[in-house]
């Protein structure tokens, strides 16, 4: 269980690093101003600029859904797995 | 190895590594912890002694009868790979999202906001304390001492008491579990920190700064209620002796 939630927090945090910093590249007009949540820039876009906004999304939702993979989906279906076979929660 | 080196069944009562005596919960006691908060923190105790236990038994590990490990290269290791994760950190953050740097200060005009830095938040909130400062009848109405004065006041008083916790209780738990009341003491403190905090700024916060007066003392007195109402039902289910037992360090021999 603790490996699982090793292996969750980490994608949380890697994910979310490069969430921080792509946004903090192109959802952060000022300093004083939204910080990481303004809206996405729509003109005079690059080629790196559409690539960076389409990979912060695809960060935000691996965060998101990497984390709740390992920490809530894979132990719920181990605990459902163990209580069908029968096995007890404390081995006696 | 371990003590059970020789014994292919796995002892799941806490015997295989803690030698049973009085203070060892016979299987009936066990059996006896059902309700809610207190069998859960029973399972999850026995659950930690049962994955450490078959760690060391898989582990090829040679357990020796030393009382910390080596400096090079356990400590070594561990302290090389925390600085590089940090060094790396502050290189990342500043190649990637360098900070921003403001325009100078000007020294000729004051600032619209004066405010201390954010860690010193909680003491400017104790000087805002004035609705707290009784005003006396038996002085005709009037407050024996002036608002300034009385928040002075305050924080001599918490500054007072925060340094004379560490010699009311010396820190001999190791969870918060074993002391429920120094546990709910601490959630109540760390609370009023923000709390009082966020009084500082309340001018900045959307609220009603009357009802932002009231929560700053209440939630502190209602997350230390809480906070001991837990420990003290997970506390029955926690076995206090053999706990302290399994975790403390061995001596050598």
């Amino acid at each position: 269980m603790a490996d699982e939630f090793a292996k969750g927090f980490t994608i949380l945090i890697s994910a979310g690093l490069a969430w921080m910093t792509l946004a903090g590249w192109y959802n952060t007009p000022s300093f004083e101003g939204t910080q990481l949540l303004a809206p996405n820039p729509t003109s005079g876009l690059t080629v790196y600029t559409q690539v960076g906004l389409v990979v912060k999304e695809a960060m935000l939702w691996f965060a998101i859904l990497g984390f709740l993979t390992f920490v809530v989906v894979i132990p719920i279906a181990r605990k459902l797995r163990d209580a069908y076979a029968g096995t007890p929660e404390i081995p006696e | 190895m371990s003590d059970t080196d020789n014994d292919s069944e796995v002892a799941a009562d806490g015997t295989g590594i803690v030698a049973p005596d009085d203070e060892t919960p016979t299987w009936r006691e066990r059996k006896e912890r059902t309700e809610g908060l207190s069998r859960l923190t029973y399972e999850y105790f026995e659950r930690a002694r049962r994955e450490d236990q078959d760690l060391r038994i898989e582990s090829d590990y040679v357990e020796r009868d030393v009382l910390a490990f080596p400096t090079w290269p356990h400590e070594m290791v561990r302290n090389l790979a925390l600085t590089s994760f940090f060094v790396g950190m502050i290189l990342f953050l500043a190649s990637a999202l360098p900070p921003h740097i403001g325009a100078p200060a000007n020294s000729t005009q004051t600032p619209a906001v004066i405010l201390p830095d954010w860690y010193l938040y909680w003491s400017f909130g104790l000087l805002k304390l004035g609705p707290l400062n009784p005003e006396l009848s038996l002085l005709g109405g009037t407050k024996l001492v002036s608002d300034r004065a009385y928040g002075v006041v305050a924080n001599i008083i918490v500054v007072g008491f925060i340094s004379i916790v560490p010699f009311l209780n010396k820190g001999a738990a190791r969870r918060p579990v074993e002391q429920p009341f120094w546990a709910a003491l601490g959630a109540g403190g760390v609370v009023f920190a923000a709390t009082i905090s966020t009084l500082a700024v309340k001018n900045l916060v959307p609220m009603d700064t009357h009802l932002l007066f009231d929560l700053a003392f209440l939630l502190p007195i209602v997350t230390a209620c809480l906070s001991y109402a837990v420990l003290k039902s997970m506390r029955e289910g926690y076995m206090f002796e053999l706990n302290r037992r399994y975790y403390r360090l061995r001596p050598p021999k």
